[in-house]
């Protein structure tokens, strides 16, 4: 009977009342603009899945200068997506962020470069001009470069992969998902580029996880634990809907007069459902290997990012 | 009747003449088709690339202006002491200036202007009918790294910016025109800043929008990385380049257009776009390394030319239905009179000749027909005429000529035995007369008691003066031999008489031969007839010597001679005309004296009449049922002799 009631009151929920309305609230960000890359969130929310588990989830995605890190810190955002590395500076800087949960198990980050510029190997890039991302994410591509004892002109570019297609840099930081294929839809053929996957030269970091304030944890932790199940639920909602999670990806991109294309997303779902899969690393999806923290760690304090040491189990928190 | 004449022969000329102009028409259509077709290809291409070098003109009439102020202010900054704070001013003044510019910043390089700090990029902009102006720059606003300061800066060259949507929320579509400029200490020159100008895009949509070819032909503006910046399909702008749409489209051919563009070149291509194929021609909008392209769908380009054609043939085919009518119309009466005559024709069949024929107005090949069908009836009509009385009065000279032969026929003595008191002879005759009137005669008759005169001979030529010859020659022989015994004498009178006054030059081979009955003696006379046979009791038989006597009739001075023989009893004399030994078989081989002797000798010991019947028998065997041309006149006597003295 009392089991009967409580299914009662959650159709109640569901049925009458206004979307969010009475729901526990959570605001969520991605760490981006929208795209493919954050399709797991779109379809969560857009298939009920959030509201499904009794939440109120808002997605607010940060602007081009205002990345979610800051969100969280002014507590703008409830939850936000952060890579691992973006996350152990944040909370190395005093942020007292948390992982709930590791999403992206691999490194989509590689060096991309022009046949013309005659950069045939890593070790050809010494010396060269090589664009890299104003908002972050730049540490492991510059890890890579000074473990190799290369020095190389960092070039701060802010979304575009225009500089790239003038020429104004010889080459670039970009992710496999996202920059590599909208050079390719900008009119140059993948064998007019020479590529360096940063996971072949033993970066392989995870990188999209999400985060929340360790308070958050605390007095949240059935949301966060809801937020995680229907996110999750999301994505796999993605991998087997392909087709209708890129229209609802195209039309959440369209509110936000993100220029973009099916063909793009396309690629970048792919690809991020690729990322997902722990593949021949220990761990089940979503949760976070703890030697890919410390390498991701140590690339931080090799680069003088981190002076502090984080331990592992105080910033991985998964909630389920 | 009628139908089925204009059926075969005006539906067959209605046929060849359709087939011919169907022919024709065909033809001509393919040709007219073929060079239209080329003719409005060119043209069409003509216009494609006339229309876009005017679009480019168009758009180049507002871009090229921009490159143009930027370097005239570029010129100022970098050569004129300006303070700092009146930079502000010239970003005013230039968007004051000129109305299609929306914005325009001076960005400086960090501490540039000392007092101005790490950003100093004064902008002004128009907001609601007035021009704004602040500082740009701000840690929230690193221009330093947008890429309308950064790529000029980079590349040291002006860059027109990718176009984007201006943030202002009008939602208006923006391109940034950036300029490096420079500080000049002495001749060495060290990069300053960027000068940007920001132009709205509407007017490049208004101009590429209302660019229209053929039916749905259309315009559209692509950036340098392939961005559709004006599309008729508003889903593609700034969202597709050419490159994700030909990917999504699945057509590497339209990314090859794409490269095409990109290194600036100009042409013509065909693709399939959206399953239509098209035409494509893409040339770059000088200032800013932009494409222009126009597309049309390649079926479009042929679109009038093949509405000229269905008309065309739809009226061809009106024109062909219209013809088969009045051709056929006009056949069938053309030759709607050649059924009368073909009426009339059957009707003179009949033998009618009065049948009316067709009037005939024309002076044609009808005309012709109808003169000659006239001129048939009218000499049909006289030549049946003819007939008719040629045919009665030869009906009338046969009926005479048979009277004729009756009374020819009449002359000639028939009764056999003749003399049946007369046991020392017996005597068969037969004249078996050819189908005309001949000149065959045979006679005998007793002279006295005792003397037979026998007669047999052949008038030369045919019909009734033969038959009035022989006439005439039996009826002086009968007149000459009576109380007259030699053969000499009577065809020496004979041949006076026909010879005087015959002009005809007539003449008749004669034998005459007198039998003394009682004595054997044989006188004879041969004027120029076959020799008669003598056949002998036992067999032998022989013809009689000839003499040189010539037939009578010829020459009236001749002096026949006479010959005698003496008969012993049973010898047989048989005498024939000419008709036996020539009698032919089809194949004009004669009966000849050799075969009338052989059978003669064959049957030496029959009686006279049926010595004659085996010959006759034996000349029908020869002939083989070919048709007699001469008379055939045989006459045997078989001479008994005194059968009183016989049997002493």
């Amino acid at each position: 009977m009392k089991h009967h009631l409580s299914v009662l009151v959650l159709f109640y929920l569901l049925a009458f009342n206004c979307p969010g309305q009475d729901l526990p609230k959570i605001t969520f960000s991605p760490h981006w603009l929208p795209q493919a890359q954050f399709a797991g969130y779109y379809v969560a929310e857009k298939k009920g899945f959030y509201h499904a588990e009794g939440l109120d989830v808002r997605i607010i995605h940060p602007s081009v200068s205002i990345n979610a890190v800051v969100r969280l810190a002014k507590g703008e955002s409830d939850i936000i997506s952060s890579f691992l590395i973006s996350a152990i500076s944040a909370r190395s800087e005093g942020l007292d962020l948390v992982n709930i949960a590791q999403l992206s198990q691999n490194s989509a980050l590689l060096f991309v470069s022009k046949k013309e510029k005659n950069i045939k190997s890593l070790a050809d890039l010494n010396g060269k001009k090589i664009g890299v991302w104003k908002s972050g994410f730049d540490e492991v591509g510059k890890d890579l470069i000074r473990s190799n004892g290369y020095h190389v002109t960092w070039v701060p570019i802010l979304s575009s992969v225009n500089m790239f297609m003038v020429g104004g840099i010889d080459a670039m930081t970009v992710m496999w998902y996202n920059e590599y294929d909208q050079i390719i839809n900008s009119g140059i053929n993948k064998e007019e580029l020479n590529t360096f996957f940063f996971s072949d030269y033993g970066y392989n970091i995870p990188e999209d996880g999400l985060y929340c304030l360790h308070k958050t944890l605390t007095l949240r932790k059935e949301d966060l634990k809801k937020f995680v199940r229907a996110t999750l639920k999301g994505w796999e909602y993605a991998k087997n809907n392909r087709s209708e999670t890129l229209d609802i990806v195209l039309e959440e991109m369209k509110k936000a007069h993100v220029a973009t294309n099916k063909a793009h997303q396309s690629w970048m779902l792919d690809k991020m459902l690729g990322l997902i899969e722990p593949g021949t690393k220990n761990v089940k999806k979503g949760q976070l290997s703890e030697s890919d923290f410390h390498k991701t760690q140590s690339i931080l304090i090799d680069g003088g990012y981190v002076k502090k040491k984080t331990d592992f189990n105080a910033f991985y928190k998964p909630v389920l | 009747m009628k139908l089925n004449i204009n059926r075969s022969l005006a539906s067959r000329i209605v046929f060849y003449v359709l087939t011919f102009c169907l022919f024709l028409f065909i033809i001509s259509l393919s040709v007219f088709y073929f060079f239209s077709k080329k003719q409005m290809k060119e043209m069409t291409y003509n216009y494609a690339e006339a229309i876009t070098n005017n679009t480019v003109l168009k758009t180049e009439l507002i871009l090229s202006p921009i490159t143009k102020i930027a370097n005239n202010y570029k010129w100022i900054i970098e050569n004129k002491r300006l303070s700092s704070d009146s930079i502000f001013g010239i970003t005013r003044k230039i968007i004051g200036n000129n109305p299609e510019i929306v914005g325009c910043a001076i960005a400086y390089e960090s501490f540039f202007f000392k007092e101005k700090g790490r950003y100093f990029a004064p902008y002004s902009c128009r907001e609601k009918g007035n021009i704004k102006t602040f500082q740009l720059g701000s840690t929230e606003y690193e221009y330093f790294v947008m890429d309308w300061y950064q790529i000029p800066a980079s590349i040291q060259k002006p860059y027109w910016s990718e176009p984007y949507f201006d943030t202002g929320g009008a939602n208006t579509l923006i391109t940034t025109f950036s300029m490096p400029f420079y500080s000049m200490h002495g001749k060495e020159k060290s990069f300053a800043g960027v000068i940007t100008i920001d132009v709205a895009l509407d007017w490049l949509t208004d101009i590429v929008s209302s660019v229209k070819i053929l039916e749905t032909g259309y315009a559209s503006v692509l950036s340098r990385n392939g961005t559709f910046v004006t599309h008729p399909k508003k889903e593609l702008m700034m969202n597709q380049t050419i490159f994700s749409y030909a990917s999504e489209m699945n057509n590497p051919e339209l990314r090859t257009i794409g490269r095409e563009m990109q290194k600036g070149k100009t042409g013509f291509v065909s693709s399939t776009l959206n399953g239509v194929e098209r035409v494509l021609y893409y040339t770059p909008l000088p200032s800013s390394n932009w494409t222009l392209a126009v597309v049309f769908p390649k079926s479009e380009m042929f679109l009038p030319l093949r509405k000229i054609t269905v008309a065309l043939i739809f009226l061809v085919v009106i024109g062909l239905i219209l013809l088969t009518f009045i051709v056929s119309r006009i056949v069938s009466r053309q030759i709607s009179p050649l059924e009368i005559f073909a009426k009339s024709a059957r009707e003179v069949a009949n033998g009618n000749f009065n049948n009316k024929l067709p009037d005939i107005k024309s002076k044609d090949e009808m005309k012709h027909l109808h003169d000659s069908f006239e001129h048939m009836q009218k000499d049909l009509s006289t030549y049946i005429e003819h007939l008719k009385s040629t045919t009665s009065a030869k009906e009338k000279i046969e009926s005479e000529l048979r009277i004729a032969r009756e009374i020819q026929m009449g002359m000639i003595p028939k009764i056999f035995p003749p003399f049946p008191n007369l046991s020392e002879i017996d005597l068969f005759a037969t004249l078996q007369p050819a189908k005309e009137v001949g000149g065959d005669l045979y006679d005998f008759f007793l002279i006295d008691d005792k003397h037979l005169c026998f007669a047999i001979g052949d008038v030369s030529g045919k019909g009734v003066p033969a038959s009035l010859f022989m006439a005439v020659t039996r009826t002086l022989l009968r007149s000459l031999a009576p109380n007259q015994l030699s053969t000499a004498v009577i065809v020496n009178a004979l041949n006076k008489s026909l010879s005087a006054g015959n002009e005809s030059n007539m003449f008749v081979t004669f034998f005459l031969g007198i039998l003394d009955v009682e004595s054997g003696i044989l006188k004879y006379s041969n004027a120029g007839h076959n020799p008669p046979l003598l056949v002998h009791p036992d067999g032998t038989t022989e013809f009689f010597e000839l003499t040189k006597d010539i037939p009578v009739g010829l020459f009236d001075d001749f002096d026949y001679g006479e010959k005698v023989l003496n008969l012993s009893k049973n010898d047989k004399l048989f005498l024939y005309t000419d008709g036996v030994t020539e009698a032919e078989d089809a194949e004009e081989k004669l009966y000849s004296d050799q075969k009338l002797i052989d059978c003669v000798r064959a049957h030496f010991e029959s009686q006279t009449k049926d010595l004659i019947r085996f010959v006759a028998e034996d000349i029908a065997l020869h002939v083989k049922g070919n048709q007699q041309s001469d008379d055939l006149t045989m006459l045997s006597i078989v001479y008994y002799g005194n059968q009183d003295e016989g049997s002493l």
